[in-house]
């Protein structure tokens, strides 16, 4: 899958004018997003049981501390009630880390490679 | 008689739902958010703002499979051509996750963008938004191509 899209084409396809990029996070597109992709990409199994995206699945151990862990188990129990999927903690976790992943594109790792040793150092 | 216990579940917060197409692994990650106006640029005048949501949803699931409309949020506008007026709203939000390949679709978002001129000239708007990925898109030539 592509990774960045190309926003000129677009642009010229809708007809309309760039506005700007949207940096906020939190708010409207904050909550509302992550219910609308909960909905949108979580699929009860043929065979019954919990609730989950068809295309996970990888398994590993996540270590975090409780102070996160306890922040995941409050927005799941919040996106349960908002989006009406029965979305566990770490599943939401599995979500947030997508999404991250996916917003580091591979011109980003590109420049991340190019920098000096010791700027590496410094940005980690 | 005695008395039953109900348990009352929470209401879900969308509206509408179309889902016309499974969806397909490899993952929807593209967001798509069309805002459907309640009012005329006016401020005042009413437009048929669940006919406008039916349509999106239509259209939204049709060519990118499925899309969720959210109650009225408020909102606020600025009309610029105006002398700057305050056009207060109540949107209806729809989402609609789909793939870089389906967004980048020119017949595709040729289609989406006839359907937002034609809402943005019946219901007399200064502006048709969407925001796609992390960009805002402002539709406002709304003649017919």
């Amino acid at each position: 899958m592509k990774a960045q899209l190309d926003m000129d084409k677009i642009r010229k396809g809708l007809g309309a004018e760039r506005g700007g990029k949207i940096t906020a996070r939190g708010g409207h597109f904050g909550a509302h997003g992550l219910a609308a992709e909960v909905q949108a990409r979580f699929r009860v199994p043929t065979g019954g049981g919990r609730a989950s995206v068809p295309e996970w699945t990888e398994r590993r151990l996540l270590p975090l501390a409780p102070k996160t862990l306890t922040r995941m188990e409050d927005l799941a129990a919040k996106l349960r009630s908002k989006s009406g999927v029965g979305i566990e903690p770490m599943q939401l976790a599995g979500l947030l880390l997508e999404r991250i992943a996916g917003a580091i594109s591979d011109d980003d790792l590109d420049e991340l490679l190019s920098l000096p040793l010791m700027e590496q150092k410094a940005a980690g | 008689m005695p008395r039953r216990a109900f348990a009352i579940r929470a209401p879900a917060i969308y509206i509408d739902r179309v889902m016309a197409d499974p969806l397909l692994p490899g993952g929807k990650r593209v967001l798509a958010v069309l805002f459907i106006p309640s009012v005329e640029r006016d401020g005042t005048t009413p437009v048929e703002q669940d006919h406008w949501a039916d349509g999106a949803l239509e259209v939204f699931g049709t060519l990118f499979g499925g899309a969720t409309a959210y109650p009225k949020a408020r909102g606020i506008w600025r009309d610029d051509e105006r002398g700057g007026a305050l056009v207060r709203d109540e949107p209806v939000v729809v989402h609609c996750y789909t793939t870089p390949e389906e967004i980048e679709n020119a017949d595709k978002l040729g289609r989406l963008a006839r359907f937002c001129r034609r809402m943005g000239r019946e219901t007399n708007q200064g502006e048709i938004g969407l925001v796609i990925g992390d960009e805002y898109f402002a539709i406002r030539d709304f003649r017919e191509e």
